[in-house]
C-alpha cells in the first residue's frame, strides 16, 4: 500500500513546463507515482482546485541559532518551504570552540541582529565540531537543512584572534582546509564568506582578512567536494559588485564550482546598475564560470526603535554610535541631553526628509496611541516641532519603545525587480530568515512572488515561479534528487491556491527566548506542506510526524 | 582575465600594502603625494571605513587582504 496520495491537484512539477492535472503518489519519502493513481494509500489528500508542486527551497537564511530551539524554523514551512540553507555570509554556528561563543553571538547580534538574550536562553552550547552541531539540529528537526559552514568561523577555529588581524600561513591554510574537508565530509554544502560584514566591534569580519591565497585554497576543496561558495558582497556599489563578479568567475573556471552572491538590489536611484551588473554576469556565463547573483522578491521595509541599533542608522555614526553600544539609560540621558541632541538632530537632518515619512508603528503609552498609523511630518505638524524632534520626543516619551516603519526604502520598482526574477541567469534568494528580526519579517517572500510577480505584474508564470524556488535552486545549490515531482525524488510537496497564495500583514510577536520579541508574517494561500512523505503542515495547524534531513547529509 | 565591457580596473593588495605602496606600483608617474590621495579618492570604500580605536589590537584601518582597490576613476 502506498503511503500518501494527493489526488486531483494541478500538478507543477518544478521544471517549469505547464501544469496538469492528475495525482502523486509517495512511498518510504520519495514520489513513485504521478498521473490517475489507482492502487489505495494509508492516507489521502483530495487536491481539487489545487497546485500541487515541489517544496520551496529558500537558499539564504540564518536560521542556524533558531534550529536550536524550533525545529520548524517557525514560520518558514508555512510559506511553502521545506528547505533551508543557514551560514550565510561567513557565519555559521559550527565549528566553534567554547572560547569563541561569545565572539560568534557578538557578530550574530551585530551583522543579523538577532537578540543576546536569545542565544543566553535559548542555546544549550553543546558542540564544537560541525558534526556535533547537526547531531544537535538533528534531534528535532522538521525542515530540511543544507547547511553552509561559515568562512569566518573556519579562521576563528584555526588562528583564534589573529583571525581579525593578518593573512593565514600555510600551516593555517592546510589547517584551514582540512578542517573545511571535515565540515564537507559531514554535511555541509558549501562554505560562505563576506567581503562587507562588520563585527560587535564594528570592525571586519575575520573572512575579511583572507587574501586571495587563502580563498583559492579553500575553494579547491570545496572544488573537490564539487561544493558552491556564497559571499555577501559590496551590494551598495556596482563597480564593486562587477569586480567580485569577475573574481568570483575566476574562482568557478578554476576550481569548477558555482558560486553565488547576495544580494542584488534594484536601487531606483541607479537602474542603470542592475543592467552593468547582469550584462557582467551574461559575460562570465558565456565562458564557462557559474556566477549566480542572488534576488528577493519583497521590497526593502524597515522598522525600528531606539533601543536597538537599526541599519536605517549606520550611515549616522554618532546615532549608530549611541544606539551600538548605549546602554537603555545611556540613550535616553543622550537624548535629553541638550548639546547631544543638537548635534543628532544636525546629523540626522543629512537624510532628510526621509523622517518625514516614517509612519508610526507601536507605542505602549495610551496618550501617544491617536498617533498610531501617522506618519511623523503629520504628527509633527500637531506637535508644532520638525519630524526628527518628534521621533526623538516620542522615543523618550515612550521609554525607547516607540516603534517607527520606512517603507519601501528599496527594490521597489516592480517592472525592474520582475524582469530580474524572470531573467535565467537569476537566482532567487536573499530572504535572511531568521534574521534582523526586529527590523523586518523575513517570511512570506515565495507567497510575495506569486501575488505580485505572477498574478499583479504577470512577470512569470505559476510555471515559471516555481521552477524558480525548486529545480532552480536545488540545482544551483547541488540538491539532489530535490525541486522535482518526478519519480524517486523526494517527497517535498507543497499544495496551494494559486489564485490566493500569498504573504500576510506584518506583525510584532513575542516568541523568542529571553522573551525577545521579532517581525513575522502568516501566509496566505498555502494548503499542506508534506517534508520526506510526512505531513508538516496542513490547514494552519503543524504537526508532529515530518522529520527534515540534512542536506547533502553526511 | 577575459576583456570585458566597461571594465574598471582593479587590483587586490599584496602583501602588507599601504597606499604608498599600491600609488609607487600602480600610479608610478604621478607624485608620491598627489597618487596616494588620488587612490584614496578612487576607494572611499576602503579608506572611509571607521577606524578600530588607538588603543584595540585593530588600531587603524589598514587596507584589507580581501578589499578591491580601483586604480583607475569611476566611469560613470
Amino acid at each position: 500500500m502506498l503511503d500518501l496520495i494527493i489526488r486531483n491537484g494541478t500538478i507543477v512539477d518544478g521544471t517549469g513546463m505547464p501544469g496538469y492535472l492528475g495525482d502523486v503518489a509517495v512511498k518510504d519519502g520519495k514520489i513513485v507515482a504521478r498521473g490517475s493513481i489507482l492502487e489505495p494509500a494509508a492516507l489521502e489528500i483530495d487536491a481539487a482546485g489545487k497546485t500541487v508542486s515541489p517544496g520551496f527551497i529558500d537558499p539564504h537564511t540564518h536560521f542556524d541559532a533558531q534550529l536550536l530551539w524550533d525545529g520548524r524554523a517557525k514560520p518558514a514551512i508555512e510559506h511553502g518551504i521545506t528547505t533551508i540553507v543557514p551560514g550565510n555570509c561567513s557565519l555559521s554556528l559550527a565549528p566553534l570552540k567554547a572560547k569563541h561563543r561569545m565572539k560568534l553571538v557578538g557578530m550574530f547580534n551585530q551583522i543579523e541582529e538577532m537578540p543576546i538574550k536569545a542565544f543566553e536562553e535559548g542555546v544549550e552550547w553543546n558542540w564544537e565540531t560541525f558534526e556535533e552541531f547537526l547531531s544537535r539540529i538533528k534531534k528535532d528537526l522538521t525542515i530540511n537543512v543544507a547547511p553552509l559552514v561559515g568562512h569566518s568561523v573556519l579562521r576563528l577555529w584555526v588562528m583564534g584572534d589573529d583571525s581579525m588581524q593578518r593573512t593565514a600561513n600555510d600551516e593555517e591554510l592546510g589547517r584551514m582546509q582540512e578542517l573545511l574537508r571535515e565540515c564537507l565530509r559531514n554535511g555541509a554544502i558549501g562554505m560562505s564568506t563576506s567581503f562587507v560584514d562588520m563585527d560587535e566591534t564594528l570592525q571586519p569580519v575575520p573572512s575579511r582578512y583572507a587574501d586571495q591565497q587563502e580563498l583559492h585554497a579553500l575553494c579547491e576543496v570545496l572544488g573537490e567536494f564539487n561544493r558552491i561558495l556564497q559571499i555577501v558582497h559590496e551590494f551598495y556599489d556596482a563597480d564593486i559588485t562587477l569586480a567580485r563578479i569577475d573574481q568570483l568567475a575566476e574562482i568557478s573556471l578554476r576550481h569548477k564550482i558555482t558560486t553565488t552572491f547576495s544580494p542584488l538590489f534594484v536601487n531606483v536611484t541607479e537602474n542603470d546598475s542592475v543592467n552593468r551588473i547582469m550584462a557582467r554576469v551574461d559575460e562570465q556565463f558565456k565562458r564557462g564560470a557559474r556566477v549566480w547573483p542572488q534576488v528577493q522578491t519583497r521590497p526593502i521595509d524597515i522598522s525600528f526603535c531606539f533601543e536597538v541599533p537599526s541599519l536605517l542608522f549606520i550611515r549616522l555614526p554618532s546615532w549608530y554610535q549611541m544606539m551600538r553600544f548605549g546602554s537603555h539609560d545611556d540613550i535616553k540621558a543622550a537624548l535629553k541631553d541638550e548639546a547631544k541632541r543638537k548635534q543628532l538632530v544636525a546629523e540626522a537632518a543629512t537624510m532628510s526628509p526621509m523622517w518625514d515619512g516614517l509612519i508610526l508603528r507601536q507605542v505602549d503609552s495610551d496618550a501617544n496611541q491617536q498617533f498610531v498609523g501617522k506618519t511623523l511630518a503629520e504628527i509633527a505638524a500637531t506637535r508644532n516641532t520638525s519630524t526628527i524632534d518628534t521621533m526623538i520626543d516620542l522615543s523618550i516619551e515612550e521609554d525607547l519603545q516607540a516603534h517607527f516603519l520606512a517603507l519601501n526604502m528599496g527594490h521597489t520598482d516592480n517592472d525592474i525587480v520582475g524582469s530580474l526574477l524572470a531573467n535565467p541567469r537569476v537566482h532567487l534568494g536573499a530572504s535572511d530568515g531568521g534574521a534582523h528580526i526586529l527590523s523586518f519579517s523575513t517570511y512570506g517572500d515565495t507567497g510575495y512572488l506569486f501575488s505580485q510577480f505572477v498574478r499583479n505584474c504577470k512577470a512569470l508564470t505559476v510555471e515559471e515561479a516555481v521552477k524558480k524556488i525548486t529545480l532552480d535552486t536545488a540545482s544551483i545549490w547541488g540538491m539532489n534528487n530535490r525541486g522535482l515531482l518526478h519519480l524517486g525524488y523526494a517527497a517535498d510537496i507543497t499544495i496551494f491556491d494559486a489564485e490566493q497564495i500569498d504573504r500576510g500583514e506584518e506583525y510584532y510577536v513575542q516568541d523568542v527566548p529571553g522573551d525577545g520579541s521579532r517581525y513575522v508574517r502568516d501566509s496566505v494561500g498555502i494548503d499542506t506542506v508534506i517534508i520526506g512523505g510526512e505531513i508538516a503542515y496542513r490547514h494552519g495547524e503543524y504537526t508532529e510526524s515530518a522529520i527534515g534531513s540534512i542536506i547533502p547529509g553526511a | 582575465m577575459a576583456t570585458f565591457n566597461e571594465t574598471r580596473k582593479s587590483i587586490f593588495p599584496e602583501g602588507q600594502d599601504t597606499w604608498e605602496s599600491i600609488s609607487q606600483r600602480e600610479l608610478p608617474d604621478m607624485g608620491s603625494e598627489e597618487a596616494v590621495g588620488i587612490l584614496q579618492s578612487w576607494n572611499l570604500h576602503v579608506f572611509m571605513r571607521p577606524a578600530a580605536a588607538k588603543d584595540s589590537s585593530r588600531a587603524g584601518n589598514p587596507i584589507l587582504p580581501s578589499d578591491i582597490i580601483f586604480i583607475a576613476p569611476p566611469q560613470v
